[in-house]
C-alpha cells in the first residue's frame, strides 16, 4: 500500500465520490434506473420462461391429452398424477384425472418435451401464492384452456427443430421495452381464462 | 394449434443402440501404459493393475492402503500430492461387496491415478487421513452412506444424516422412500476440540470459555452451515463445522431416476453456477455413450459456463462485501449477474436453475440475438468489476479485515484436497481448463491468476482477476460467432426427435416413446470426468449397469474439502475474521451437502 492508501481518508473520501457519482448519476435519469416497480411494472420474460402448465383443447372442445403417461415418466419432480379413462363413444383415452402439485413441480419443462400430443405447455404465469398446501395441487379444472386459446404468447413450448423460438433478454429492462401489469398486449395468464373444462 | 409440415422420412443410419456393451473408454490404451509404468516406480506388491479404466486404476490390498497412499505422496517423481476424491461403491452380489474407491492428482506430473480396495460387509479399512488430511471427511461420509469403518479415525461419526438415522443410505438394500424423524433427545452436544497451542494456556487465561454457535440459520453463513466456535476472550481457540442440514440424497435420487432425469438434480449442486454442474454431468454421460455434442451446443456450453462462473464470483464477493459492512458492491454486482441470468433465461426459460442442456447437446436452439445479447453483457461487465475493485482493493478499512485473515499454507491446501481459486489463492496454477481441456478451452488464449498468501485478500484477488480471464474467453468465443448446425446428437437413442417428426411419422415417435419409457442406456462401466467449477473441480463419476437408472452417480463436491479445512483456517483468529473467511471460501451448501 502507498503511503496515501495507508492514511485512511482518502480512500474513504474517494470511495464516497465514487458513490456520489453513481447517486447524482442516478437523480437525474430515473427511467435509467435498472430497479423495477413490481408489481406495478413486470419484467418481460422471454416466450421459453417455465411458468404453469396448461392442457390444450382440440377443436371440438375435447382435451388433447390422452392420458399416456409420458409427462408423468419423463417428471424428474413426480409431481403429476393421472388416471385413465375411455370415452365409450369413440373408445378414445382421456384422463379423467390430471393432477399436478406445483410445490413438487420444479418447472424444468421435461413434461412439455414428452408430451407426443402438443397437449401440455407452460405458460409465462409465475405467480403461484396460495395459502394452502391443498391448493398447490391443480387438476383438469384449472389446467384445461378452452380450444383456440391463443398460445402464441405462451412460455415452454414443444420443440420442432427448425421453427425458429423467439427469445429475448430482458435483463432487467435497461432499453428494453416495459410491460405493465396487467398484460394488455396479449393473453393474460389470468386464472379465470384455464378453466375451459 | 400449429401449423406443422410433413418431413420426410430419413431412416437413421447412425451407430446402433450400445446398450450392454461394455464400455471401453478411448483413454484405455493410454491409461494402461501409464498405469504399468506408475507400478514399475513404485514396486509395490499390493498393487495389481485394473485395465480398461479411463484413468490408471490399481486394486490395492485392503492391509497395504496407507502404505500405498504414503508411497503415492512421497514418490519422488510421482508426487500425488492433491486427494481428489473418496467414496466408495456398493455391489450386493459380489462376496466383498465395497469398492472404495480413492483418486489422486499429481501437480507435478499432471496425471491422474485410481485406486480400489475392496472389502465385505463388517470389514473394516485403517484411515488414511494421517496422509491425507481432506480424507477426514470423506471416510466420515463413507461410514454415514455405507456404514463402512475405518480403524483409527479421530472422529467418526455421522457427516450428512442425522443421529437418529439409522441404517446406511447409499447401501444398495437401503429403501429410498424410507425416512426417519430428528427428535429433541437425539440432538448430540458439539464439543468443539481446543486446538492444541491453546490447551496450555486454558489456566493462565483471566477468561472463561465461551462456546459461541454459528448458524445454521445465520445471514453470514449463506446457507445452512453450521460452526460451533470456543472463544477465549475474542480467540477462537477451537472450532468445529457441522454439515448437513441440506442433504437431499442427490447420489441416492439419481439411482432411482433416470440418466436425462438426474440433469435438474445436478442444477441444484452448485446453485449459483447450475450450467456448470450439467455441462460435468452430461459430458461425464456422454463420455460413456460414445457420442459428442455438435459444435455448436459445445460453443454455447462454454460461453454459458464462462457467464455462470463470472456469476458465481459475483456473488461470492458480492456478498463476502455485505458480510464485512460493504452494501453498496452487492447492489453494483448485481445488476451484471442480473443481466446474466436473463440471458440464460432467453434460451431455457428457468432464470436460477436453467436445466437447459441435454445429454447430447442442448434442450433447444438459442434465441436468434443470442450472442448480441452475449456481446452486451461481455462490454458492461469490465465496468462494473472496476468499480467495485476502485472501491474496496485499496481501501484500508478493507485490507485489514482481509490480508493475513483465513490464511491457509499451499502445503495444508493440496492436503486437504482445495481446488479452484482457493488453491490457486495460495499460489498453485491448478485449472482443470488448463490441465484437462475441455470444450475446447485449449484454443482460446487466456491465463490462470494465481496469488501468494493463501489469505482472504489473495482470494478476492485470484477471484476478481479470473473474472477479467473469463471476459477475455467470452470475447474471444463471441468474435468466433456460433457454428452453424444442429445443437443435439442425431442419434435417436440418445436425444429426443424434433416434434414435427414425432407428430407426424411412426418411426420417430417410436425412438420418442422409447427414450422416455426406457431412458438412455449407457454401456456397462464406470467413468469420471471432471470440470472447473466456480468453486473447484466439479467431477461425476458413474457407474452404470446398463439400465435406464444410473447405479450410482458421485459427484465431487469442490467446497467439501474446503469447508473441511475451515475450522483449522479460523482457530486462533476472531469472529469477524470467520466471517470474512467463511465468506471467501464461497461455500454453497447445496453441493457441500448434496
Amino acid at each position: 500500500m502507498t503511503f496515501s492508501e495507508r492514511l485512511y481518508l482518502p480512500q474513504v473520501i474517494g470511495g464516497m465520490f465514487r458513490t456520489l457519482k453513481h447517486l447524482t448519476k442516478n437523480l437525474f435519469n430515473i427511467k435509467g434506473l435498472p430497479t423495477i416497480s413490481y408489481p406495478e411494472v413486470k419484467r418481460v420474460y422471454s416466450e421459453r420462461f417455465r411458468g404453469r402448465h396448461i392442457l390444450t383443447s382440440r377443436e371440438d372442445g375435447t382435451t388433447r391429452c390422452v392420458a399416456c403417461y409420458m409427462c408423468s415418466t419423463a417428471c424428474p419432480a413426480e409431481c403429476i398424477t393421472i388416471e385413465a379413462g375411455e370415452d365409450q363413444r369413440t373408445r378414445e383415452k382421456f384422463p379423467v384425472r390430471y393432477d399436478i402439485d406445483l410445490l413438487r413441480c420444479v418447472f424444468c419443462g421435461y413434461c412439455v418435451d414428452a408430451c407426443p400430443e402438443d397437449a401440455i405447455y407452460m405458460t409465462r404465469d409465475y405467480e403461484m401464492a396460495i395459502d394452502t398446501r391443498a391448493r398447490a395441487v391443480v387438476g383438469l379444472r384449472d389446467l384445461v384452456v378452452p380450444p383456440n386459446f391463443p398460445v402464441g404468447p405462451m412460455g415452454w413450448r414443444p420443440y420442432y427443430g427448425a421453427i425458429e423460438k423467439h427469445g429475448t433478454a430482458g435483463g432487467t429492462g435497461i432499453g428494453q421495452p416495459l410491460r405493465t401489469a396487467p398484460y394488455e398486449d396479449d393473453a393474460p395468464p389470468n386464472p379465470d381464462l384455464y378453466r375451459g373444462a | 394449434m400449429s401449423t406443422l409440415t410433413k418431413l420426410s422420412a430419413i431412416p437413421y443410419t447412425g451407430p446402433a443402440p450400445t446398450n450392454r456393451n461394455v464400455y471401453t473408454p478411448t483413454e484405455a490404451p493410454a491409461a494402461d501404459a501409464r498405469g504399468e509404468a506408475i507400478l514399475a516406480a513404485l514396486n509395490l506388491s499390493a498393487l495389481t493393475q485394473e485395465r480398461g479404466q479411463d484413468l490408471p486404476t490399481f486394486i490395492v490390498d485392503r492391509a497395504e492402503i496407507i502404505n500405498v497412499l504414503r508411497a503415492l505422496h512421497d514418490h519422488a517423481s510421482l508426487q500425488f500430492t492433491l486427494p481428489l476424491e473418496l467414496f466408495a461403491v456398493d455391489y450386493p452380489n459380489r462376496e466383498q461387496r465395497f469398492d472404495v474407491v480413492y483418486q489422486l492428482y499429481s501437480l507435478a506430473n499432471n496425471e491422474r491415478v485410481r485406486l480400489k480396495v475392496r472389502l465385505a460387509d463388517g470389514e473394516t479399512l485403517a484411515t488414511s487421513s494421517g496422509v491425507y488430511q481432506a480424507y477426514d471427511w470423506f471416510e466420515r461420509e463413507i461410514f454415514d452412506m455405507f456404514g463402512i469403518r475405518f480403524d483409527g479415525h479421530p472422529n467418526l461419526r455421522r457427516i450428512l444424516t442425522h443421529e437418529n438415522f439409522q441404517g446406511h443410505a447409499l447401501r444398495k438394500d437401503y429403501d429410498p422412500a424410507q425416512r426417519w424423524l430428528l427428535t429433541d433427545a437425539g440432538i448430540a452436544t458439539i464439543h468443539p476440540k481446543i486446538a492444541p497451542q491453546f490447551v496450555q494456556e486454558e489456566e493462565d487465561s483471566d477468561f472463561e470459555r465461551v462456546t459461541l454457535n454459528l448458524g445454521p440459520s445465520h445471514p453470514a453463513t449463506h446457507g445452512t452451515l453450521r460452526i460451533v466456535t470456543t472463544l477465549d476472550g475474542e480467540t477462537i481457540v477451537g472450532a468445529d463445522c457441522e454439515i448437513g442440514y441440506l442433504h437431499r440424497c442427490f447420489e441416492k435420487m439419481s439411482e432411482t431416476h433416470t440418466y436425462q432425469q438426474v440433469i435438474p438434480y445436478t442444477d441444484r449442486l452448485n446453485y449459483c453456477s447450475a450450467i456448470i454442474n450439467n455441462v460435468g454431468y452430461c459430458m461425464t454421460v456422454e463420455k460413456m455413450l460414445g457420442v459428442t455434442a455438435p459444435e455448436r451446443a459445445q460453443h454455447v456450453r462454454l460461453i454459458l459456463s464462462e457467464f455462470y462462473r463470472i456469476s458465481d464470483h459475483i456473488i461470492c464477493i458480492g456478498t463476502n462485501l455485505v458480510d464485512m459492512g460493504a452494501l453498496t458492491n452487492f447492489w453494483w454486482l448485481f445488476q451484471p449477474r442480473e443481466e446474466i441470468i436473463a440471458l440464460a433465461e432467453s434460451c431455457s426459460g428457468a432464470r436460477l436453475l436453467p436445466s437447459y442442456l441435454r445429454i447430447g447437446g442442448l434442450a433447444v436452439d438459442v434465441p436468434s440475438d443470442f450472442l448480441a445479447n452475449a456481446q452486451r453483457i461481455v462490454n458492461m461487465l469490465p465496468r462494473y468489476i472496476d468499480d467495485v475493485e476502485a472501491l474496496v482493493m485499496k481501501n484500508r478499512i478493507f485490507r485489514d479485515r482481509v490480508e493475513g485473515v483465513g490464511v491457509i499454507s499451499r502445503e495444508d491446501a493440496i492436503n486437504f484436497g482445495f481446488t479452484g481459486p482457493c488453491l490457486r489463492a495460495t499460489g498453485v496454477p491448478f485449472d482443470v481448463r488448463k490441465s484437462n481441456p475441455y470444450l475446447g478451452y485449449e484454443t482460446y488464449d487466456w491465463d490462470v491468476p494465481v496469488a501468494e498468501g493463501g489469505d482472504t485478500f489473495a482470494r478476492f484477488l485470484v477471484r476478481f482477476e479470473e473474472m477479467r480471464q473469463s471476459l477475455r474467453i467470452l470475447q474471444q468465443a463471441i468474435d468466433r460467432g456460433l457454428p452453424p448446425g444442429p445443437v443435439m446428437v442425431d442419434n435417436p437413442y440418445v436425444a429426443l426427435p424434433p416434434k414435427a417428426k414425432v407428430y407426424n411419422e411412426m418411426e420417430s415417435l417410436i425412438y420418442h416413446f422409447k427414450l422416455i419409457m426406457h431412458g438412455i442406456q449407457p454401456p456397462v462401466g464406470e467413468a469420471y470426468f471432471q470440470v472447473e467449477g466456480g468453486n473447484g473441480e466439479v467431477g461425476f463419476y458413474i457407474v452404470s449397469d446398463g439400465t435406464k437408472h444410473p447405479y450410482r452417480v458421485r459427484a465431487r463436491p469442490p467446497c467439501f474439502p474446503i469447508f473441511e479445512a475451515y475450522s483449522k483456517m479460523i482457530t486462533g483468529q476472531t469472529i469477524p475474521d470467520a466471517i470474512a473467511a467463511l465468506g471467501s471460501l464461497n461455500i454453497i451448501a447445496g453441493e457441500l451437502d448434496r
